[in-house]
């Protein structure tokens, strides 16, 4: 199967079964009903294949281009159909299993996220690590065939409902820095677990503090070397921003176009329209450019720290537009409409902190792409 | 044409732009073939010359070939284009009672030339004429960037009767010379965070490179940020038939030229004192960003009428597929 071949059958597939992967209970009705939503579409995608596309074979995939894969999630955003946020955390997680899992590992759990049969959640930060990550202390013992967890883990996104966790923890010496530290896959449901859901700031229970009490995970689900955990996230992180991203674009589009089709006239400034359009398009152009490298096989890096700042720029360009625009909406409205322009906006204004904040992303610019010594 | 002769006429290129006249430049790029690559390769090769010649702060006629060519005359150093005023992309002709009347810009080549195409446009309808240089006055414009050569264009009571353009062919080759000009302010701007990375690797202050400084560090990124943005958007314009697609034209020249600007102020900064100075080459490159910039629709211009046309089809322009 090429791209085109998949985006003419997914297409009609798409509009074929439209009714039934729109949510019911329309945007806005709380995350408990989002995920059991894109548990959904997820399943329903696998199950006619177009899941399967674009990943290896070994982990239940059909093989073929990783484009389809990005295709796929645009298609589903530029519908409407899912929240990329959610949805993308599978082009996080997955390709780092597939590169540093046991095979036999990767091959057993990587389809139950493909088909939305389970969640999976990213323990990178803790209270007293964020951008620094080479600092966590999360600490693993090795205990014969277990690793021995206790510590915990802060800001993790959707841990309420996950069943597994990628992992990062600290099993050199405290100083070890970058160079002590293991990634791990545990299951969410080892006794020594207690998740704590925290609301954030745009009204969902986005994240979550995870306490981990001498919770034991074996030592074959060890991703990559012992001690060689730095290698994997800094591995993720490329993945973090390329398909991902390609699908919030698609998402930002689709809002922007709503936006469009539904303000009063008068509602914006074109000058200011113009620019969020043109920022837009040259996304789309350069994050164009990264799914067709990733999907040459090309190895992605710290170039995608271009494409992460300029898409957090545009994000928050086109949410300050929705809030020029239908301002009463974001600030007093209480229709479906005016609560869903307000969490967006609201989370929106994390696009420049997760993921790498800005501030590191151009750091790793300066270092990496400029040769700037230094800094920090 | 494929990778490998690309990069020959790249590096080609690359050192006709070191000559240091114009009269040189425009004999080595009549040596390469540019106008023969312009006629069998069409738009594909604009990239290749004009973000060489942004990065050198050069100049040469090529944009005139470019709009000549694309209006369906022979190319050759001999004739100029006349382009519209300086931030616009109207036609800079009229046919009056008493023959034709023109006020715009023209290139560095129009000293030379003895023939200028003229587009004139009236009621909707468009025309392009070949004018003796001779029947009206070419003024040199001094203003920020003696070194591009503009002239400015003025003349009426010519007489000349043109051939008609379709509105679409114009089209077409203002999408063409935006993308050039897109292309020649990336150059400049890729010159520009060269200087200022050189800067801020070997000047120390503080016991430390300044590239040491986040503050330093964090403006430097946001340039390299600026620049790729706007060559991903420049590179999104040539549509797989080769051609140049209209309104990606606008958008990336647009975008570039604001992007230029941002690059300018951030490399101002880092070079500082010495790049105040008429002995460091950073303010050649300021001088070609602002003048860049009004060639052909200007950022700001080109940014407010998109969002009007965005207004008017309440819905986002069409962005290519995957
Ligand atoms: C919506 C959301 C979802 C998230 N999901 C997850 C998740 O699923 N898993 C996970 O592990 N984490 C997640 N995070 C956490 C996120 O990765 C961190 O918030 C981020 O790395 C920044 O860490 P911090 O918040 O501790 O800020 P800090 O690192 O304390 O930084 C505070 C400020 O200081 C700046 N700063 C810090 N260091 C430097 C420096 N060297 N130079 C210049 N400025 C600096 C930062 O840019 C920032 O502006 C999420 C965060 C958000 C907002």
């Amino acid at each position: 199967m090429d791209l085109q071949e998949f985006r003419a059958g997914l297409d009609a597939w798409l509009a074929g079964h439209e009714p039934e992967l729109r949510a019911e209970s329309g945007p806005g009705a709380g995350l408990d009903e989002e995920m059991r939503h894109l548990s959904k579409v997820k399943r329903m995608a696998y199950d006619a294949g177009w899941m399967r596309w674009g990943w290896p074979e070994r982990v239940g995939g059909f093989g073929g281009t990783t484009l389809m894969r990005a295709y796929l999630g645009e298609a589903l955003a530029a519908r409407d159909l899912i929240e990329p946020g959610i949805y993308s955390m599978t082009e996080v997680l997955a390709p780092t299993m597939i590169e540093y899992a046991r095979p036999e590992l990767a091959a057993e759990t990587v389809p139950r996220l493909l088909r939305g049969d389970e969640t999976w959640c990213q323990g990178f930060s803790e209270p007293g690590t964020g951008s620094n990550l080479g600092s966590l202390a999360c600490r693993a013992r090795r205990d014969g065939g277990v690793w021995r967890v206790t510590g915990q883990k802060v800001w993790t996104s959707l841990a309420q409902y996950a069943h597994r966790c990628v992992l990062l923890t600290r099993t050199g010496t405290p100083e070890s820095g970058s160079r002590g530290i293991t990634a791990m896959l545990a299951d969410m449901d080892a006794p020594g677990i207690t998740v704590r859901p925290i609301r954030a700031m745009h009204g969902r229970d986005e994240f979550c503090e995870v306490f981990f009490d001498d919770v034991r995970v074996p030592v074959d689900r060890t991703l990559g070397e012992v001690d060689g955990g730095w290698g994997v996230a800094m591995d993720l992180l490329p993945y973090e921003r390329s398909t991902s991203l390609w699908h919030r674009g698609a998402y930002l589009r689709q809002r922007l176009g709503h936006l469009l089709a539904t303000a009063p006239d008068g509602a914006f400034d074109p000058a200011e329209l113009g620019e969020a359009v043109q920022a837009a398009f040259a996304f789309h152009a350069r994050s164009r450019e990264t799914q067709h490298r990733m999907a040459r096989g090309e190895r992605l890096g710290p170039e995608t720290s271009v494409d992460k700042v300029l898409l957090a720029t545009t994000e928050q360009a086109v949410y300050d537009l929705v809030a020029g625009a239908v301002p009463a909406d974001i600030a007093l409205g209480d229709g479906a409409d005016g609560d869903r322009w307000r969490t967006e906006f609201l989370y929106s204004r994390a696009a420049t902190i997760y993921g790498g904040s800005a501030e590191i992303q151009r750091d790793i610019i300066a270092r990496r792409l400029l040769g700037l010594e230094g800094g920090r | 044409m494929d990778a490998e002769a690309a990069e020959l006429l790249a590096r080609s290129l690359e050192r006709a732009f070191r000559n240091e006249t114009v009269k040189a430049v425009e004999a080595s790029l009549e040596e390469i073939g540019w106008r023969e690559a312009l006629a069998e390769e069409g738009t594909a090769v604009v990239p290749l010359l004009f973000a060489r010649q942004g990065a050198a702060i050069a100049a040469s006629g090529a944009l005139d070939d470019l709009l000549v060519s694309a209006l369906g005359f022979p190319a050759d150093p001999g004739t100029a284009f006349v382009l519209p005023e300086f931030g616009s992309y109207a036609a800079p002709g009229s046919m009056e009672e008493g023959g034709l009347a023109v006020r715009g810009l023209g290139s560095v080549r129009m000293a030379a030339a003895s023939r200028a195409v003229v587009l004139t446009g009236r009621d909707g309808g468009l025309r392009a004429s070949v004018v003796e240089t001779g029947r009206f006055e070419a003024r040199p414009v001094r203003g920020v960037d003696p070194r591009l050569g503009l002239v400015m264009v003025e003349g009426e009571g010519i007489a000349a009767s043109g051939v008609e353009i379709a509105p679409a062919t114009w089209e077409d080759a203002l999408a063409a010379g935006r993308l050039a000009v897109a292309h020649e302010l990336i150059g400049v701007s890729r010159t520009m965070l060269r200087l200022a990375r050189e800067h801020a690797v070997t000047r120390v202050q503080f016991g430390r490179p300044i590239g040491a400084f986040q503050a330093v560090r964090h403006r430097l990124a946001e340039c390299l940020v600026a620049i790729e943005s706007a060559e991903a958007a420049a590179g999104a314009v040539l549509g797989p038939d080769g051609g140049a697609d209209p309104v990606a034209a606008g958008m990336a020249k647009a975008f570039a030229g604001r992007g230029a600007r941002t690059v300018a102020r951030h490399c101002q900064q880092v070079l500082a004192g010495v790049g105040f100075t008429e002995e460091h080459g950073f303010h050649h490159c300021f001088r070609r960003v602002l003048t860049l910039d009004g060639l052909l629709g200007d950022a700001k211009t080109l940014t407010r009428e998109l969002g009007e046309q965005v207004l008017r089809d309440r819905r986002l322009p069409e962005m290519r597929l995957l």
